[in-house]
């Protein structure tokens, strides 16, 4: 069993900030959604509550659950959850920038058997060889897809059931954009991963995830299949762009119109 | 140039630049784990040479000073579990300000302990004859050393080059380096980012404790007492030389501090009287001025 379950959760920031205002989820055991959302709408929040690491940004779930693998995670520390096999990579590229490639992968193998750590290191070398050649340099020189790929390469270390991936495609070109979603979906099947994918990049999410969640302003305002989000004429608007044409500032107030909340 | 007077000279600085080293290499370390300055080093020095000091009260001087390290090590962890990690992620002044009020109550802790009477390893009273470790001062061919100096080569020094090669290449090293560029990031991982911090603490209280130890004279040379905390500040020049951040800075620098004040006590002392006390913090301002970020400190890695 690998699932989560969110049901109404509320969180706050800092006792006053009301950032996630009665959001409902599910992700099903080997299932892959997406989270969808323009900046401020929660899915962040949503992944720090998930991941138990509300607390590290002053954040506290104010109601509601989160229940991963039929266990209720709300008051959990990030460790309890990670132990349940749940594994983030937090948005902007979260490695550590002063460690050589080799030490982040052994950083992120920790609690793998020496050979265990050999046998997924061959394996991350072999899907990413561009990472195996710069295996020796500090991690901060390295691009952004070879961070993408290192920090999917440090996941598969710790041996995920459930990945979390927030904004993947970050700052990356349509083509490494298209390269990072095309092995997220290639490591979800070959590992049976319940993926949770975070991103703003709607047209790269909707070719890996099965189902979508759009967020706004701290609610869910869509929930539904990827082909029934890409029939909606609104999301399809809203972050595809199909009816802005008149540069951004047209963008912008096409964008407020088009709030659902 | 007497040639043996310059090789004495050279493995003096060297012995005492070791412990200068091990005392700021602790101290480098709780910086890099958590961003925090340890303004009571002082103080863990001074609580390490009161602890070896106890048991060197039942045991021999060397197992006093080797059984005083989990003590040492469980006193660092507490300090950071009841103390210091409440306050992480505050403003950075109240942090400064908290380290200086624990190092004002350890002061106060250690004064009711131990009382204000300077003490003699290994000797209920000052008058009583004190323990020392065996006996290993040398001279051959005109270069004499201390057997304080001897034991500060062959301990401290080992211990600051391990503490370098741990940080490097151990599996606790890598943890360590990455906690302390993003706590948040190791939890992600499943890293247990508080447990490594605390560790951090309690290397560092036991990097302390032999430091102290032998400043307080474990290897002769005085007794524990509170002039310690004069001493031990000599941790904050080295440290600062050493880039602040770097561990293998700190060694460096203190080797190389030992060095200049070897030197200056053997050319400068009959000219400029006290001009040793002074030297370090004088190479401080130098090195501020001219490199902020100390001889090793860590270039912040930008992609642009």
């Amino acid at each position: 069993m690998a699932e989560i379950n969110v049901e109404n959760l509320k969180v706050v920031y800092r006792g006053v900030i009301l950032a996630l205002q009665g959001v409902s989820m599910r992700a099903g055991s080997g299932e892959a959604i997406a989270l969808l959302g323009p900046n401020g709408a929660g899915k962040s929040t949503l992944v720090r509550a998930i991941s138990g690491l509300l607390s590290q940004y002053d954040g506290r779930v104010l109601d509601g659950k989160i229940i991963i693998n039929g266990q209720e995670t709300n008051q959990l520390p990030a460790l309890k959850v990670a132990a349940l096999g749940l594994t983030a990579i937090l948005e902007g590229r979260p490695i550590f920038r002063y460690l050589t490639v080799i030490e982040n992968l052994r950083a992120a193998a920790h609690k793998r058997s020496p050979q265990r750590q050999k046998e997924i290191t061959d394996e991350i070398f072999t899907r990413f060889p561009r990472i195996y050649e710069r295996r020796f340099e500090q991690g901060g020189y390295l691009s952004g897809g070879e961070q993408q790929m290192l920090l999917l390469g440090m996941a598969l270390l710790t041996e995920p059931r459930i990945l979390v991936v927030d904004e993947p495609s970050l700052g990356l070109s349509p083509k490494l954009t298209e390269e990072v979603m095309r092995v997220l979906d290639e490591l979800r099947r070959d590992k049976g991963l319940t993926l949770v994918l975070v991103e703003q990049n709607a047209r790269a999410a909707f070719s890996i995830v099965e189902r979508v969640y759009v967020m706004e302003q701290g609610r869910v305002v869509f929930e539904g299949t990827a082909q029934e989000a890409q029939a909606d004429a609104d999301v399809m608007e809203f972050y595809l762009g199909g009816a802005v044409a008149g540069g951004f500032s047209e963008a912008k107030r096409y964008r407020r119109r088009k709030r659902w909340v | 140039m007497d040639f043996a007077l310059v090789l004495q000279t050279i493995l003096n600085g060297l012995a005492n630049g070791a412990l200068y080293a091990v005392m700021a290499a602790g101290f480098v370390l709780v910086y890099r784990a958590t961003s925090v300055t340890n303004f009571a080093i002082a103080e863990f020095l001074l609580i390490g040479a009161y602890l070896t000091y106890t048991l060197s009260l039942f045991f021999p001087l060397l197992a006093a000073i080797f059984l005083a390290l989990p003590l040492a090590f469980g006193f660092g962890v507490l300090v950071e579990r009841g103390f210091v990690r409440p306050l992480l992620g505050r403003n950075v002044v109240a942090v400064i300000m908290a380290t200086i009020g624990l190092a004002a109550t350890l002061d106060g802790t250690a004064l009711l302990l131990w009382g204000p009477d300077q003490k003699a390893m290994g000797a209920a009273n000052i008058a009583q004859l004190p323990k020392e470790m065996p006996n290993l001062a040398f001279n051959v061919g005109g270069v004499f050393l201390s057997s304080k100096a001897v034991w500060s080569l062959i301990l401290a020094l080992p211990l600051a080059i391990l503490l370098v090669m741990m940080l490097k290449y151990s599996r606790y090293g890598v943890l360590l380096r990455a906690v302390s560029e993003s706590e948040t990031a190791a939890l992600a991982m499943g890293i247990n980012a508080p447990r490594v911090v605390a560790a951090a603490w309690g290397i560092s209280a036991m990097m302390a404790a032999i430091g102290g130890a032998f400043l307080a004279g474990a290897a002769g040379g005085g007794g524990p007492g509170h002039h310690l905390v004069l001493l031990g500040l000599i941790v904050f020049p080295v440290a600062i030389l050493g880039g602040f951040d770097s561990v293998p800075g700190a060694v460096v620098a203190g080797l190389l501090i030992g060095l200049i004040e070897a030197f200056s006590q053997l050319y400068l002392e009959s000219v400029l009287p006290g001009i040793t006390q002074a030297i370090p913090f004088l190479i401080v301002l130098l090195v501020l001025m001219f490199r902020p970020y100390g001889l090793f400190g860590q270039h912040r890695i930008e992609r642009v």
